[in-house]
């Protein structure tokens, strides 16, 4: 189990890291989120796995019962701000994209 | 609790305040905008400068504030101890400083400039008092966001290339510095820093690997904020496309990450961490002093005014890393009275330059760059005329301002630039006992300050004389009144700094004192959960039902 | 506070100060004489051992008789030298404040204070030198002066600095009484060497006499009182000051010496063949200061004596003689030896003066020059220290002395006798009296001290050597008669091969280019001026461009890097063993089965986000899908749901940007791979396994090691319900525990919208993307993919029937997300999962019945909604404070409510009212901003051109 979500985030933050990387305004943008998406996952898995928890308080007075909450709260955070962030971004590499005319990080082509 | 004791929460909510009110209005109504965000402003100074006195009133004076009341580790608190207080001051000043100069003409440049204006205030002083790791991370982002709606207010193809540099390096160092948070709650499973300082000297030996992990991490997030080399390339192109007061106000964003780094690394790493006691140190002495020198280079490289401001920056912030990587109290006590004079004195330049920058003409720049290749085959010269020419008031006023700048970037005498960098290089000397050779670092730390101040002199000297002494006729710029003044005022700041060194620096030891004892920031920071602990226990049983 | 050029006025509020300073001093005398020494502090920064203290004492004194009297006879001269057009304001305001600097150097008491004034005789000298700055060589001249005496500057701080290190305290008394601390340390090399650099710098010596001649473009008068009398001074005042602390070594010796020597000799032979008579005066400057220097190094009394009678006669006679050449200068027009002549007939008293201090500055006897003269040589015929320099010292004096007979009795005979020349370019007379009597007053000077030195210079002299030397004093006879020596003969003997020199010399001078024969292409400035130019621009250029860059891939690139190294390092640091792991709970294949999809779409998403984006956003969205699963999975309700929502709209957006971005096909000439590009793939492609891999051993480690016991998050679990009055735990964090962050967070929001806003009013849309059919393949394809999520954007305003639909569904939606906010405290959900339904509620209709309509049938307004959802949650938050409670404190009851029956309601509440409040505003306004665009490209357009122009 931790394992295949080990995999998987790491997978997730590899590709995009890779897009990171790219010179297109568009790969950016994906691959940003795609990274988005590994360090979520990877907080949530800071407060270890529990499958088939209870998510919400049900009387039982021990707190190994549950899952760890407070990564989960960060997570939450975490992702609204991801989410404010991609849209700027995308706002913005659209009006670089209308002022340089070209879709380069750069704002120009590499020659 | 009495009202007084809320008055730490105040910049924070009063900058998110006035920016939401400010929503409620139609954006046509600049005026009112205006008028509303520097009442605002000149508050949050006001407030800043109480709450240092209060700071500085006793020797171990850290003040708490619970949210939420909630004891510490577990809810959020804010902390306001001498260097907070300090930084929150100069916040104010230059945000006070960018404000009054904006209102000539760049509030209009774009819609809801002084709502983001006033977020980014909230985002900053909100890093400073934050004493949690995650809350620091939010108010990164708050300030980041607010920042990258204000480079790229009034956008024009320059500032929308740097600022897209500027949001993706930023936004990659915020998912770095997520990933740290993470790991380093995995490893301590706190947030606050305060427990954070308690708890890391019990973490496992075969833990401290990630937590030091976590931490290098968290670090290279700050780092890129505060411009260290090699992670500071976007810099001097976003702070120069900017328009004046936003760059102005930017010069403080560099410094959040240095205030952070300070703190961190002497809470999480400091003396006591056992194992992991001054990690990283290395790093940055030898990261800081290579952004010297590339910073150096750089302004000695640059031919826009606007360039050599924002290298400036980098030599500013490569000096304190590497004051930090030292990890000695009284230098670290002289880089922060270098702190307070150089975030002063760019701000001031950057607003100088676009003032200066009217009256340049083109022509000039393209003669005297030549001149500057060139400058050994001027064999034979123009009849020399023997009559000055008498300089226009405006003219001379820019002039002077951008001397006195000159002299506090290259740290010459008498203003508080060459205090700065007598006191760290004092302090560097003086780390060893009386009579002891010197350590090789410190001679090299040495001559990089001594021989930035000097390209930094060669660099000002050619600009001035560009600027002010070449073009043949001259042309007046049109300065208002509300431009030249912040400049005036933020200078005479440096002025006033230099004139009051004693009382300056004596507060600047209590505070690196404090910070290298990190005891009773800790001690204050987890006691005063347990008081207002007790008290929201017994009001959550009484109403249960 | 004068009009601009109001000479008279400004004149004599000057001249008045400078004699008013003058008084002062000589108030002193008495005390000084009696061999006190005044002394005022007022600390300055006592933490950094800096104290504004002042110190008079004899020596002190003796300069500051010199400066303030010759600055006022400066600025008498001033006064009828500078033409009636110039701004003179600015002139006698510098020079004012450049003699308080001068004085400041002469008399503080704590070195620190004195490099402050010194460095401030830098920057005024700057400004002085190139106060004619329309000229090109007056600018050089300036910046030639600042960057040498400048970069002095800084090493004699660091040098003090270090003295400070070794004595602990930077007051010149307690440093002159440590002396042999000092010269005993192990820094007394690298420290003396610091100081010295400051030094000779300053007083022009070899090999930092280049900027003096160079300065030579500076107005008469500043040259007069600058490079004669003061600033060149301070540096052999310094050398004086310490020299019973850093004197007597063979370092200082040498180093001294060899300077002085090199000064002394050179200097004099360059002045020979100098044509302007201001370069002739400036070399002879280095060459006498060369000689005081060199007495300095000997370490003997007498030398010190003789050094200090020295400095003070060549102040006023080599000022008298700048004043002179200001002028001739004047009157004839010109400077160039080779133009002038006969000057005699013309103005004979003028030139009968010159005569008298150029015959002290030949050291004729007599006169000043010729006693200090004598003294010299008579200290460089005793032996010190047996070494070359030594013996060498008696041959060096003689040449050194007929050379400077040479060009004395050059500078003479060129210009007041001979033929006129045709060329002169005015008819010269005597200038006005009182611009003569300056020099009168210094020529009686040197006359007077030359014939009875005993009974006038005597005294002050004494006081002078006594407070440098203290007890060591030697005893000395001023007289001018000491009968037949050695010294006398050589003097003598150095006035004959002096006149020798000149007759042989003379045709030659008469018409020869300025400089030396040989070594006239070898000119210390040029080599500095190459140096410089080398160094700070081209070199400074390259090693920017190579150190740094301006594109972002690299910067990216780099950032990852060191992220990795970072992250890496402490693994390889420490050694410790990876400890016991806890035992990995099973694998569940579905599980696995579901991240296989994750990593597929993943990879795909990266492989076709160049060509294919909506594919990639497919793909990505898959990824997403299964993250959603996954925190469903792992008993993550709440996130599960926030990120699924965030997932709708981040595509949306996407899709409504995605028609602007130029359309890109494989295969295109731009993207044909070259090899270094495809080692650029490899490099990258390697950085981002390793990050993956970095993640995936990161995340496995601490997923297997045992929580860290006593974590925060048990106290979250034990307190939600009875503290935070809610069953989700989650959202118990989110709104009571961790608020502040939630309220952090929708402020970002609430940024980015405004922002994004702010920049689609510019937005201009590139011209290849407006046309429409890419953007009806974009949507076709789009409906193609997206079955569920069909109406795109504006195709859709075409669909009658999911419009209809969708205006019905509207009110559902409202119902539905406010049952999702009520419960959220005890059941996944909450303020902002309600917002963003609320918000897709909002976007259907547009998307429905298209922008027009719906602005025209309800009012959304979306930036006051923000505005009103942070003034509520701050508003919620500091309700608290009524209570005396901090911010955010909740206090929760339970409420009888009808249909929804028994409620938990929270204060905070209100705050969650305010994140919905808030997070609707901002996503409506983002959506609709970037849907907008479609019909309001036009007026984007306008407003853009607009803004150019009022940029412009």
């Amino acid at each position: 189990m931790e394992l295949t979500l080990a995999i998987g985030i790491g997978v997730l933050v590899g590709s995009g890291v890779w897009l990171l990387l790219r010179p297109r305004t568009y790969q950016v943008i994906v691959g940003l989120s795609l990274i988005a998406y590994g360090v979520n996952l990877f907080i949530f898995s800071m407060g270890r796995l529990r499958v088939g928890a209870p998510p919400v308080l049900n009387g039982a007075a021990d707190p190994a019962a549950y899952a760890d909450p407070a990564p989960q709260a960060l997570v939450l955070t975490a992702i609204v701000i991801g989410f404010a962030t991609t849209a700027l971004f995308l706002v913005v590499l659209l009006v670089s994209r209308g002022l340089t005319g070209s879709d380069h990080v750069d704002g120009k082509e590499r020659r | 609790m009495p009202f007084a004791d809320h008055l730490i929460i105040v910049p924070v909510l009063l900058p998110l305040v006035t920016g939401a009110f400010l929503l409620l209005f139609d954006e046509r109504r600049h005026g009112f905008k205006a008028a509303v965000s520097l009442v605002s402003t000149v508050f949050l100074a006001a407030v800043a400068t109480v709450l240092l006195s209060r700071a500085n009133a006793s020797e171990a004076s850290t003040s708490v504030y619970l949210l939420g009341n909630w004891p510490a580790p577990f809810g959020i608190v804010l902390v306001l101890d001498r260097l907070a207080a300090l930084m929150l001051v100069l916040a104010g000043v230059l945000a006070l400083a960018a404000l009054v100069f904006s209102m000539a003409r760049w509030h209009r440049a774009g819609p809801h400039f002084h709502t983001l204006f006033q977020f980014l205030l909230m985002g900053v002083d909100g890093a400073f008092l934050t004493g949690d790791l995650f809350n620091l991370f939010v108010f990164f982002e708050i300030l980041l966001a607010a920042s990258y709606g204000l480079v790229l207010h009034g956008a024009n193809p320059f500032r929308v290339r740097a600022g897209m540099h500027y949001i993706v390096v930023n936004l990659a160092a915020s998912s770095l510095f997520l990933i740290g948070v993470a790991l380093v709650y995995g490893v301590t499973g706190t947030l606050n820093m305060a427990d954070l300082a308690v708890r890391i000297p019990a973490v496992p030996a075969d833990r401290q690997a990630l937590l030091e992990a976590g931490g290098a991490l968290l670090g290279v997030a700050f780092l890129v904020k505060a411009g260290m080399w090699p992670l500071s390339f976007w810099l001097p192109s976003t702070y120069m496309a900017a328009a004046a007061p936003v760059a102005a106000i930017f010069a403080i964003l560099s410094k959040v990450g240095v205030y952070i780094i300070l703190r961190l690394s002497l809470l999480m790493f400091g003396a006591d961490a056992g194992a992991m006691a001054g990690f990283g140190d290395k790093w940055l002495l030898a990261g800081g002093m290579a952004t010297i020198a590339f910073g150096a280079t750089g302004i000695l490289a640059s031919q826009a005014m606007g360039r050599l401001a924002g290298y400036s920056i980098l030599v500013s912030s490569g000096t304190l890393l590497a004051a930090i990587g030292m990890a000695d109290v009284a230098v670290t006590s002289g880089a922060l009275y270098y702190l307070v004079s150089s975030t002063l004195t760019i701000a001031a330049f950057f607003l100088l330059i676009e003032l200066v920058e009217r009256a340049r003409d083109p022509a000039a720049t393209v003669l005297s760059v030549t001149m500057d290749a060139y400058g050994d085959e001027e064999e034979e010269r123009e009849p020399e005329e023997e009559i000055g020419i008498a300089i226009p008031g405006t003219l001379a006023t820019l002039g002077i301002c951008f001397g006195v700048c000159g002299l506090l970037l290259a740290g010459l005498p008498p203003l508080s630039g060459f205090i700065g960098k007598f006191a760290l290089i004092r302090a560097l000397f003086d780390i060893t006992p009386t009579d002891a050779g010197i350590p090789a670092m410190s001679w090299v730390f040495t001559a990089l300050l001594l021989m930035g101040g000097f390209a930094t002199l060669l660099a000002m000297m050619r600009e001035g004389i560009r600027t002010f002494w070449t073009p043949l006729e001259v042309i007046v710029p049109r300065v208002r009144f509300i431009e030249i003044a912040p400049v005036a005022a933020l200078l005479l700041l440096t002025a006033a700094l230099s004139v009051a060194g004693g009382p300056a620096m004596r507060y600047m030891d209590a505070t690196a004192r404090a910070l290298h004892a990190p005891d009773a920031y800790r001690h204050d920071v987890l006691s005063a959960s347990a008081r207002m602990g007790a008290m929201r226990e017994a009001d959550a049983s009484g109403e249960r039902p | 506070m004068f009009p601009p050029n109001s000479r008279n006025a400004e004149a004599w509020l000057a001249g008045v100060v400078m004699v008013g300073e003058l008084v002062l001093v000589a108030l002193c005398y008495p005390a000084v004489a009696a061999g006190h020494v005044i002394r005022s502090t007022t600390e300055w920064a006592p933490a950094l051992g800096l104290a504004f203290k002042l110190r008079m004492d004899g020596f002190a004194w003796l300069f500051a008789v010199l400066i303030s009297g010759i600055g006022f006879l400066v600025v008498l001269y001033a006064r009828y030298y500078m033409a009636p057009a110039d701004p003179i304001r600015r002139f006698y305001a510098l020079l004012l404040a450049f003699m308080g600097a001068m004085l400041g150097i002469v008399i503080s008491g704590n070195l620190i204070l004195l490099v402050v004034f010194w460095e401030l005789t830098s920057i005024l000298s700057f400004l002085l030198v190139g106060y004619w700055h329309h000229n090109a060589g007056a600018r050089d001249g300036a910046r030639m002066a600042l960057t040498v005496t400048g970069l002095g500057g800084l090493c004699l701080l660091a040098g003090v600095l270090l003295v400070g290190h070794i004595v602990g305290s930077y007051d010149l008394d307690t440093v002159l009484a440590s002396g042999d601390r000092i010269r005993s340390s192990t820094l007394y090399v690298p420290l003396l060497v610091l100081i010295l650099i400051g030094t000779l710098t300053k007083s022009a010596q070899f090999p930092f006499h280049f900027w003096l001649p160079e300065a030579m473009a500076a107005p008469t008068p500043v040259s007069a009182y600058l490079h004669s009398a003061t600033m060149v001074k301070a540096g052999v005042f310094l050398m004086a000051r310490l020299w019973p602390v850093l004197a007597g070594s063979p370092e200082w010796f040498w180093i001294v010496g060899v300077a002085g020597m090199a000064s002394f000799v050179l200097g004099a032979f360059f002045a020979i063949f100098q044509q302007d008579i201001k370069g002739l005066l400036a070399y002879s400057t280095i060459s006498h200061l060369g000689l005081i220097t060199l007495l300095l190094s000997l370490g003997s009394p007498l030398g010190a004596v003789a050094a200090i009678f020295h400095m003070i006669n060549h102040a006023t006679f080599k000022a008298s003689l700048f004043m002179a050449a200001g002028i001739i200068d004047h009157e004839a027009g010109t400077r160039d030896m080779r133009r002038l002549g006969g000057l005699f007939r013309f103005m004979p008293i003028t030139a009968t003066l010159a005569m008298v201090a150029s015959a002290a500055m030949a050291g004729v006897p007599l006169l000043n020059g010729f006693l200090s003269k004598e003294m010299f040589i008579a200290e460089a015929i005793e032996t010190h220290a047996i070494s070359i320099l030594d013996t060498a010292a008696p041959y060096a004096a003689v040449i050194g002395s007929a050379f400077a007979v040479a060009y004395s009795i050059r500078f003479i005979h060129g210009v007041f006798f001979g033929a006129v020349p045709a060329d002169m370019p005015r008819q010269p007379h005597e200038p006005p009296f009182l611009m003569r009597l300056p020099i009168l007053f210094l020529v009686a000077v040197c006359l007077v001290v030359g014939v009875i030195p005993g009974r006038t210079l005597g005294p002050f002299l004494h006081i002078a050597t006594m407070a440098v030397l203290g007890p060591a004093t030697p005893t000395y006879s001023l007289v001018v008669w000491h009968g037949f020596t050695l010294p006398l003969a050589l003097s003598v003997l150095a006035l004959a091969l002096g006149a020798i020199l000149y007759l042989a010399l003379r045709r030659y001078l008469a018409y020869c280019e300025a400089g030396p024969p040989l070594l006239r292409r070898l000119k210390g400035q040029h080599i500095f001026e190459r140096a410089l130019v080398t160094l700070s621009w081209r070199w400074a250029r390259f090693i920017e461009s190579a150190l740094g860059t301006r594109r972002l891939q690299p910067q990216l690139r780099l950032l990852v890097l060191i992220a990795l190294v970072a992250a890496i390092w402490p693994f390889w640091a420490s050694q410790s063993g990876s400890g016991t792991p806890m035992i990995p709970t099973a694998v569940d294949p579905a599980f696995a089965a579901l991240w296989a999809i994750g990593c597929i779409s993943a990879l795909g998403a990266a492989w076709m986000a160049k060509f294919h984006r909506l594919a990639a956003l497919i793909l990505l969205g898959g990824a997403g899908l299964v993250t959603c699963i996954t925190f469903v999975w792992l008993s993550a309700p709440d996130l599960a749901l926030t990120q699924l929502l965030v997932e709708i709209v981040t595509s949306v957006l996407i899709l409504l940007g995605l028609r602007w971005l130029p359309k890109r096909f494989p295969g295109k000439a731009a993207e044909i791979a070259t090899a270094a590009a495809g080692l650029r793939r490899a490099r990258d492609l390697g950085m981002a396994v390793l990050a993956g891999a970095g993640m995936t051993l990161a995340a496995y480690t601490v997923m297997t090691r045992p929580p860290p016991d006593g974590g925060i998050s048990s106290f979250f679990l034990k307190n939600a319900y009875t503290g935070g009055g809610g069953n989700n735990v989650v959202n118990v964090i989110l709104v009571d525990f961790r608020g502040f962050d939630t309220f952090g967070e929708i402020t970002v929001l609430a940024i980015v919208a405004l922002t994004v806003f702010a920049l689609l009013r510019r937005f201009r849309p590139a011209p290849d993307s407006i046309e429409a059919p890419e953007q009806q393949r974009i949507q076709t394809s789009f409906d193609e993919a997206r079955p569920e999520r069909k109406p795109g954007d504006t195709v859709s305003e075409y669909l009658l029937v999911p419009s209809v639909i969708m205006q019905w569904l509207f009110p559902v939606i409202i119902v539905f997300a406010a049952y999702l906010f009520i419960r959220g405290h005890n059941l996944p959900g909450g303020g902002f999962v309600a917002g963003i339904v609320m918000a897709a509620a909002f976007i259907l209709q547009y998307m429905a019945a298209g922008t027009r309509w719906v602005e025209s049938h309800l009012k959304v307004l979306p930036v006051r909604w923000m505005g009103a959802g942070l003034l509520l949650a701050a508003g919620a938050g500091a309700g608290s404070w009524l209570f005396g409670y901090p911010f955010l404190t909740s206090h929760s009851r339970y409420v009888e409510l009808p249909l929804i029956g028994k409620l938990h309601a929270a204060s905070a509440i209100f705050f969650d009212l305010g994140v919905f409040a808030l997070v609707m505003g901002a996503t409506v306004l983002m959506l609709i901003a970037l849907a907008h665009q479609s019909i309001r490209r036009l007026r984007a357009a306008k407003i853009a051109s607009e803004a150019a122009e009022e940029r412009a």
